[in-house]
């Protein structure tokens, strides 16, 4: 039995791994423990999970790994914590805010020797993992771009510090970009050479107006293949759900569409005006969690790893660098990678 | 009011049928020989002649749906003889030509109307009705795409970057100037594009990014590299309050499926909604109304020429690998 902690409440999925956890016959969730105690008693209420007042407590309690689902700024010093407890760790995305944070934290893994995974749910996606298949036969012919979507919801309605730069390192650009350059890296096989971003205040809710709320990111592949990713929080409360996903590849023999969220019952209520959207696909969350606990059950690297944190958070940090001067950004490697 | 239209291809004939619905008469149709312009003449009881000169003295409008190329020589000389001027978009191959059709028409006193026909579809016009209103706040973030298979003319001045313009010329201009219709004019744009169904030099597939002065960004695309017979159009604009968004797939109000799947023999895929006026017709019936009482149509010659810009712009980044940034102040006198 792989016994698991999660180490903070701050990043919604917490919620999900919950269940996703307990669904496992081979792994068990013994706790929790969240710097904000407040956070850390409510989720202890509502979720039935025992939650312990430092992250020290819980590590204490003989784990295999931890899922750390801390404010992005708050992922190294929490890795950190772990490492030293000798446990392998799933680390929410954006892998951390700077790409300073993110070596210490590959390193600080490499050297304990435990295992650092990034949650990279799409990986896992019934719908992502099919396309990806029907590329890999070639029927499509060579892929010449991809036109990729991750919009969202404003996710400051479910917590405040996703637009406190401080927290987490930036807006809808360091939300929504991570899971597409990840998607996009193992669908072509192929790092990102070059990155041109435009962002905008416009859209609602920036917090003191110091983070961005839309994006549009053109990325140019070392293979010639270039694509765009729309990271804009622009879903209105409104909107049936929180987002979407979705990717179209061009290739010579025609075009692939991709929805990962496209499975999808509509429901219009008597009572208010807001029609839903309620997904029935399968939980790309419980595949994922899956892997990282047979990764530790077999002694393993996971499907995904830390260096796939790493490169997507490069692709957000050139962005950022691309929007501000207004020119694309090369990528240029260090040795150490 | 009578219009000589230049042409006898498809522009050519679609403007012809949504004339027929105004008070404006066609007298002639100017066209190469054994082009089609015989039977379209018959049809609407016309001349047909090979040189515009020889049925100039009988037009008030002269109606250029000539390849792109040609419409700065015809726009001239109909501007020369004080005809007024309907031109197909894009208003003109080049910056320059577009800046010179202008100028012409200026000084000669006639109108020079750009057949920017995406202005009167009525999703378009709607939507951008509704922003024009406030309902969605102000415009953020913009997605326009528009997606159809490679034209296969027998002469195939479509894919022919020096008669047309190329792909992001002759297809995607119509979502530069209804980018720039609701968020206002562009100053930087980057762009990347592909070729992939057809030959070297043609391309079939681009993504460009604009910048919009106001703060807001569109993403628009442009393709012929999709199968036919499809002609797939999106619309999306995210504002500070709202969102808007259409998509031809999912707003087809008739589709027939036969057992038997079988590609059409469209040469140019036009998009299109069952409607009581087509856009064509609305947009020919709006520009007869300026021509005959002084009306301003929804779109400029200024507004044409600033999409050739954008559009020159985008076709200057993908080949550059930069973006380019725009000062659309300063390009009119």
């Amino acid at each position: 039995m792989i016994r698991l902690g999660i180490m903070s409440f701050a990043h919604l999925h917490a919620e999900a791994y919950v269940e996703n956890i307990r669904a496992l016959p081979n792994a068990e969730l013994v706790g929790a423990a969240d710097e904000d105690t407040a956070r850390g008693d409510h989720f202890a209420r509502s979720l039935g999970v025992r939650v312990w007042p430092a992250y020290e407590d819980l590590l204490a309690q003989r784990l295999d790994g931890v899922i750390v689902c801390a404010e992005n700024a708050r992922h190294r010093a929490a890795v950190e914590i772990a490492v030293r407890a000798g446990v392998h760790v799933l680390c929410e995305k954006p892998l951390a805010t700077t790409l300073a944070d993110a070596q210490a934290m590959l390193q600080a893994c490499g050297k304990a020797g435990v295992q650092l995974m990034v949650a990279f749910p799409m990986r896992f996606s019934a719908p992502i993992v099919e396309a990806r298949r029907v590329l890999d036969e070639s029927r499509l012919g060579e892929i010449s771009c991809c036109v990729a979507t991750n919009q969202g919801q404003n996710p400051r309605h479910h917590r405040a510090w996703f637009v406190d730069k401080r927290l987490a390192g930036g807006g809808a650009v360091i939300d929504h970009t991570a899971h597409l350059v990840d998607a996009l890296r193992w669908f072509l096989r192929s790092e990102v050479a070059e990155v041109y971003a435009q962002t905008t205040g416009l859209l609602p809710g920036g917090g003191s107006g110091d983070v961005e709320t839309g994006g549009l990111i053109l990325l140019t592949f070392v293979n010639g293949v270039f694509a765009t990713i729309d990271c804009s929080w622009s879903r209105p409360a409104s909107y049936p759900t929180w987002g979407g996903l979705s990717m179209a590849f061009i290739g010579r023999r025609g075009v692939l569409d991709v929805d990962a969220f496209r499975q999808r019952l509509t429901v219009y209520p008597e009572d208010s005006s807001d029609t839903r959207w309620q997904y029935w696909g399968s939980d790309a969350n419980q595949g994922m969690i899956a892997e990282f606990v047979s990764a530790i059950e077999q002694s393993r690297t996971p499907a995904v790893t830390g260096v796939d944190g790493y490169r997507a958070l490069e692709v957000i940090v050139a962005a950022y660098e691309s929007a501000r001067t207004g020119r694309p950004i090369r990528l240029t490697r260090g040795e150490d990678q | 009011m009578h219009v000589a239209i230049v042409g006898t291809g498809l522009m050519g004939r679609v403007h012809a049928e949504a004339w027929s619905h105004t008070g404006a008469r066609i007298t002639a149709f100017v066209g190469k020989p054994g082009t089609g312009g015989d039977i379209l003449a018959g049809t609407y009881g016309a001349r047909v002649a090979t040189e515009l000169d020889a049925v100039l003295g009988e037009a008030d409008v002269v109606d250029v749906c000539t390849p792109t190329h040609l419409h700065a020589e015809f726009t001239l000389r109909a501007a020369a003889a004080g005809k007024h001027v309907v031109c197909e978009k894009p208003l003109a191959l080049t910056v320059p030509d577009g800046l010179r059709m202008i100028q012409a028409c200026r000084t000669a006193g006639v109108r020079l109307l750009v057949a920017h026909v995406l202005r009167f579809f009525p999703e378009y016009r709607l939507a951008r009705e509704l922003v024009a209103r406030g309902e969605i706040g102000v415009p953020a973030v913009l997605r326009l795409s528009r997606c159809t298979f490679r034209p296969r003319k027998a002469d195939n001045w479509y894919v022919d970057p020096a008669r047309s313009g190329g792909m992001i010329l002759d297809l995607m201009v119509h979502d530069f100037d209804y980018a720039r219709w609701v968020a206002g004019d562009v100053v930087r744009v980057f762009a990347r594009a592909a070729q992939i169904t057809g030959q070297a030099d043609e391309t079939d597939h681009a993504l460009a990014i604009l910048t919009h002065r106001s703060g807001a960004i569109s993403h628009v695309e442009g393709s012929w590299a999709y199968p036919a017979p499809s002609f797939h159009t999106r619309l999306e604009i995210a504002g500070a309050a709202g969102l808007i968004e259409v998509s031809s797939p999912e707003t087809a109000a008739v589709e027939l499926r036969l057992h038997k799947e079988q590609d059409s023999n469209q040469e140019v895929a036009l998009p299109g909604s069952p409607l009581q006026e087509s856009p064509y017709a609305t947009q020919l019936r709006v520009f007869y109304e300026a021509l005959t009482r002084g009306t301003e149509p929804p779109v400029s010659a200024e507004d044409g020429l600033a999409a050739v810009q954008i559009a020159r712009a985008a076709i200057d980044s993908a080949r550059a690998g930069l973006p380019v940034e725009l000062d659309s102040s300063g390009i009119l006198p």
